[in-house]
């Protein structure tokens, strides 16, 4: 900003103009949660810092300039003013959490009557099927903390998802979560199905975790490096019980806690690179460990490797989105025998052609388990995989708006154990009404 | 030895004293023109950054990590409101660790408290298409509410960053002078147009057609959000011939193959628009409505 040591400007002069004009908005400008520019003292040191020469006709063009535009903008009322909030009810509803309902019905054909479900809310049986009706809550509780929950509504009951409370206000990019809460352990074990690309879900976290995904009452602390580029550190701890959300590890086993190390601990980190306006990529490492129950000191260990290859173009018209998202496991558990070993992952291209419109291709593998001499065998977990699984999947989608979806996705399913390969096709509908939820990347 | 360490200590200290010195408001706009009125109140003693640009369209942002470094650090963000940015925006403010520019931080404001809304729909449903509960969000487009955000821009400048308060002010002087000399020259020029009939791709412009007088007879999505279908255009075009429209405007960012068609069946021209000023090229708020209104002047000249 220039200095100006000619001064012969007459600053306050300014200053009281501003806010004048400031106050005059204040009728035009409803509503105003503050006033205009607070003026500063004449005898200002600023005055020697003058920015600008404006001379005194100048300031009076100001004035006028402003009043015009203040003026102006009253010249005809818009016909639909905001109202204001006056009754006692609607002030209430301010404070009411942000709700949202969000079902999703398939339409199943298999091959097999026996369908290999993995996750416990895949379509499981030819015909209709309810995978879920979500009701997600969210508010601030105050200005510490933030409460967000979701009940899920299925075949198999009403059950609460997550409910965990978020704070908003501690020190050194730090935010911590507690409550009942899916980890962040990977890419997709923490989106919410309505989140995610395709109908079934990829079938090594239910193998790993459990049906329900790596969810369990605990705690969890992020921290935001101060680096010129993205880096997130996530650790959890949580409890390590739940035959559906920490198989690998308590699972039904009712061990009780006796030190910290008989809970599950995550740890995970993300990194995010924005490789230009139009391509961003998301790396993420994930490490989980916790007791199993094969012996005293027996332990499960899962390494995972997560990865998010975005091409969406901003600076141009166009609607084209390609993503390639791929998610690898690694599990090492203790067991009475000896070591057991099995690796498996996914890897899925999406290709958003029109606004409407997205196409998306998975393939998914799962190996048998090995021991420690590198030989196939008999995991107590799923004792009938003693050979490979692959999985295909085709999925085209249609989402008359962002509120809405229907998928049409076939799978071919090749476990190697069975001698038939299984074909699904299914027809889902997916549907959101009540608060618009922000999306993650 | 001495003689070797004072090159480096002379070194050192340029290199230290010409270290820019650390601005004294960082501050993130959510679009590029928010940016823009930040920049030219603060000047110097402001960084600026913006989380969108002018060729996306804001209603969907992606949530890009990267854009929560930006917010970790800011003083001040300054939204649109109104829901424009409620599929991306909560979700970067919460990964930002930033009590300042979170929900309820006096660092966070919502320009929409600052200007005259229109088009608050008298009741809500989706079943309407994608409507804002609170009003119309795209009132960047009309130069007499920008003044009003700069004002609350301005104010809440002064308010975290009292020191410059002086410069904040006289900044603010200057951008009103300017925006107030360009929106009367433009409305000069388009005094002969007032009353002219155009035809829009969404309903971005009840702010503009309202300061010039413009009036808008249809829109190429049925509703708002809604891609345009066949029967829909069939009516805007048979409604496009009947009012003699001259134009058909859009923003950038939308696909412009049914423009261009109801513009060539009805003898009209499409005008493709920015979505706001180009922020990141140092575009002025004033280069901006210049080009903006050229464009829909020379649309409606020709």
């Amino acid at each position: 900003m220039p200095v100006s040591a000619a001064g012969r400007v007459p600053w306050p002069a300014i200053q009281v103009c501003v806010v004048v004009t400031a106050l005059s908005m204040t009728a035009t400008a409803e509503p105003r949660p503050e006033p205009g520019p607070p003026p500063v003292k004449a005898e200002s040191p600023a005055r020697a810092e003058s920015p600008d020469e404006l001379s005194p006709q100048e300031l009076a063009e100001i004035q006028a300039a402003v009043g015009a535009d203040a003026a102006a903008a009253k010249e005809e009322p818009p016909p639909n003013t905001p109202a204001k909030t006056t009754s006692a009810a609607s002030s209430l509803a301010a404070f009411l959490p942000d709700i949202a309902l969000i079902g999703d019905l398939v339409l199943a054909y298999f091959s097999d009557e026996e369908a290999l479900s993995a996750d416990g809310h895949d379509p499981s049986r030819t015909g209709f099927n309810l995978q879920q009706l979500e009701l997600s809550f969210s508010k601030s509780v105050d200005p510490y903390f933030r409460l967000d929950a979701n009940l899920v509504v299925s075949e198999h009951g009403v059950e609460l998802e997550e409910a965990y409370a978020t704070t908003l206000a501690l020190p050194a990019s730090l935010q911590a979560r507690a409550g009942l809460l899916l980890t962040r352990f990977g890419r997709i074990n923490s989106m919410h199905l309505h989140a995610r690309t395709f109908i079934e879900q990829p079938f090594m976290f239910a193998k790993v975790f459990g049906g329900e995904g790596n969810r369990n009452l605990g705690a969890e602390l992020s921290w935001l490096a101060p680096l010129d580029w993205y880096v997130e550190l996530v650790g959890s701890t949580t409890s390590a019980h739940g035959e559906e959300t920490a198989r690998s590890f308590l699972g039904e086993s009712e061990k009780t806690v006796r030190s910290p190390l008989d809970f599950q601990n995550t740890l995970a980190i993300k990194q995010f690179f924005a490789l230009s306006d139009n391509w961003s990529l998301m790396w993420g490492m994930s490490a989980a460990t916790g007791p199993n129950p094969n012996s005293d000191s027996a332990r499960s260990d899962v390494f995972g490797t997560d990865l998010y290859l975005k091409y969406r173009p901003i600076t141009r018209a166009s609607y084209t989105t390609v993503a390639l998202q791929a998610e690898w496991l690694y599990r090492r558990r203790e067991t009475d025998p000896g070591k057991l070993l099995d690796t498996g992952g996914y890897a899925h291209l999406l290709w958003r052609f029109a606004k409407r419109w997205s196409a998306a291709a998975r393939y998914e593998y799962g190996s048998p388990s090995w021991d420690g001499a590198a030989s196939i065998a008999t995991d107590p977990l799923d004792p009938e995989q003693t050979s490979a699984r692959h999985r295909g999947a085709l999925c085209f989608a249609f989402r008359p708006t962002e509120f809405s979806r229907l998928r049409l996705q076939g799978t071919g399913d090749f476990p190697g154990w069975q001698p038939e390969p299984n074909w699904a096709v299914l027809l889902g509908l997916e549907v959101v009404a009540g608060s618009h939820g922000a999306h993650k990347f | 030895m001495k003689l070797r360490i004072t090159p480096v200590l002379i070194g050192l200290l340029t290199w230290l004293v010409a270290i820019p010195a650390r601005a004294d408001l960082d501050i993130v706009a959510t679009v590029p023109t928010l940016a823009a009125i930040a920049r030219e109140v603060g000047q110097s003693h402001v960084k600026v950054r913006a989380l969108s640009l002018h060729t996306q369209d804001p209603h969907s942002v992606d949530a890009k990590p990267s854009l929560v470094l930006l917010l970790n650090k800011a003083d001040l963000l300054l939204s649109v409101g109104l829901q424009l940015e409620a599929g991306w925006l909560p979700t970067l403010q919460r990964g930002a660790r930033n009590a300042k520019i979170g929900v309820g931080g006096r660092g966070h404001l919502d320009c929409s408290t600052l200007v005259t809304l229109r088009e608050k729909p008298v009741s809500v449903d989706r079943s309407k298409g994608d409507v804002h509960p609170g009003g119309n969000p795209h009132y960047l487009f009309d130069p007499r509410q920008l003044a009003h955000v700069a004002i609350g821009a301005a104010a809440r400048m002064v308010e975290l960053d009292p020191a410059n308060s002086t410069s904040y002010n006289a900044g603010l002087a200057r951008f009103l002078k300017g925006l107030h000399k360009t929106r009367k020259r433009l409305a000069r020029k388009m005094k002969a147009q007032r009353g002219a009939k155009i035809i829009a791709y969404h309903k971005s412009w009840a702010y503009l057609t309202h300061w010039l007088g413009l009036k808008e007879i249809a829109f190429l999505e049925p509703k708002p959000g809604i891609p345009p279908n066949p029967g829909h255009i069939a009516r805007v075009l048979v409604a496009a011939r009947a009012h003699k429209v001259k134009i058909v405007i859009q923003e950038g960012f939308y696909p412009s193959a049914t423009g261009k068609l109801i513009a060539n069946k009805a003898g009209a021209s499409l005008v493709v628009l920015p979505g706001g000023v180009d922020f990141r090229r140092g575009q002025k708020v004033t280069q901006y409505f210049d080009k903006l209104v050229s464009a829909i002047f020379t649309g409606l000249s020709g």
